[in-house]
């Protein structure tokens, strides 16, 4: 069942109209309001029964290796199985992780009020990447020679659907080191989903994000290392992990909306110590100390790592104590990674 | 004229950086006249598109995936294919 009571409801009606003018006008407002913090502040989602069961509304369409989006839509929620593996991977992965989010959250979809998912596959040509546009997410086959298909991973899709919870919630800046932390928390969600779907706990997870996505014949485990960033790859045509750990290794850059995707290592780092400090399913406690964090209203959309790491300590003391072993284990991994509070 | 590209961004975060010189190279001489880096609007910060920055003799600018159409496109994809 979907929550209702969104103000914006209206305009997200508005947005799927037929009226191409109407609904740029709506999309446009809805984009607005996204970020607009004060009001988004202000919206009440119903809180949901306890019981309730959440079901995912998913859409996927094929760009036909074009740049146009969304393309023309293949599957519908419910609808039977295209054929196309591409496809109907990429609409169960929607699935898994929409079922982890209510399972471990109690979050109904992206916007916590049953927001339509969309995914469009198949864009562009030889296309290497994956990405959340501010109302879908897309994804390209890669050119088979560095990369293939983005709908491959699990996490890749728990990543760029996170890119959206955090858009409805922290909407962290995506530049400098609220972007790092934006792209941190995308990483952290994307490899909680991959661990909830296999049962992993934190000591048999692999910490990697990408693992699958890499051709044939590259050098690389995966794209990024939690464990020990810096370490997913290293080959002669792709490159090398150029992600720091530690604040000593900061890379101080403007390329890449300030290195998002670099110092994103360092806080992806300060969660595996503190999963792997606390043990067990790091969805539960670890998960939930950065969720709680994310989603609660008091975190800055211009948030650095030391707020950010200052927000999850006073989260893990609200959910635990402030001398409990689950608030000491997230003082001490910030202090390993760098990261004064 | 010298023209340099760095694709950096993406959700992989792979950099790619491409070079190439108009006088040496005809198919971006007839690029470049038709590219205006000064025209072009801040670059969105959409989650995981690419970023890129674009050198025109010395004259930079950076701007995103959904940004780049028409010749400058061409120009970007035409340098990016000739990795430095």
């Amino acid at each position: 069942m979907r929550c209702t009571i969104v103000p914006p409801h209206i305009l997200e009606r508005v947005a799927e109209a037929d009226d191409p003018a109407l609904r740029d006008i709506a999309r446009r407002s809805l984009a607005l309001s996204s970020g607009a913090r004060a009001e988004r502040h202000a919206y009440t989602v119903r809180p949901a029964e306890p019981n309730e069961d959440f079901v995912p509304n998913r859409t996927i369409a094929d760009a036909g290796h074009k740049e146009t989006l969304p393309g023309r839509t293949v599957r519908t929620e419910g609808g039977r199985e295209t054929g196309d593996k591409v496809a109907d991977q990429a609409y169960a992965w929607l699935g898994t992780t929409f079922d982890f989010y209510e399972a471990a959250y109690r979050r109904n979809s992206i916007d916590g009020a049953g927001m339509k998912l969309l995914s469009t596959v198949h864009y562009g040509k030889d296309y290497d990447n994956a990405f959340w546009n501010g109302h879908q997410m897309v994804y390209g086959d890669g050119d088979g020679t560095l990369f293939v298909e983005f709908t491959g991973a699990l996490d890749v899709t728990g990543h760029e659907l996170t890119h959206g919870v955090t858009q409805h919630t922290a909407n962290l800046d995506y530049y400098g080191q609220a972007g790092a932390l934006n792209e941190s928390v995308s990483d952290v969600f994307g490899s909680l989903v991959k661990q909830w779907h296999k049962g992993q706990t934190a000591d048999q997870a692999d910490w990697l994000i990408g693992q699958g996505i890499l051709a044939p014949g590259v050098h690389g485990e995966g794209l990024r290392s939690l464990k020990a960033p810096g370490t997913a790859y290293d080959d002669p045509k792709l490159g090398k992990d150029p992600q720091p750990g530690t604040m000593d290794k900061y890379v101080q850059t403007y390329r890449d909306n300030g290195g998002v995707h670099i110092n994103s290592g360092i806080p992806n780092h300060a969660f595996y110590l503190v999963a792997t400090s606390i043990g067990g399913h790091a969805w539960e406690k670890s998960g939930k100390i950065w969720y709680d964090t994310l989603t609660g209203g008091k975190l800055a959309n211009k948030a650095d790592f030391a707020a950010f790491a200052g927000a999850t300590v006073a989260t893990a003391a609200r959910l635990y104590g402030d001398g409990a072993d689950e608030t000491k284990a997230v003082r001490s991994a910030w202090k390993k990674v760098g990261v004064k509070i | 004229m010298k023209v340099r590209v760095v694709r950096s961004g993406g959700f992989a975060g792979v950099e790619r950086h491409g070079e190439s010189d108009s006088d040496r190279d005809p198919v971006l001489a007839g690029l470049v006249g038709r590219v205006d880096l000064g025209a072009l609007p801040p670059p969105g910060r959409i989650p995981d598109q690419y970023q890129y920055d674009i050198e025109i003799d010395g004259v930079g600018a950076t701007v995103g995936e959904t940004q780049l159409s028409g010749p400058l496109r061409e120009l970007v994809h035409h340098v990016l294919g000739r990795p430095r």
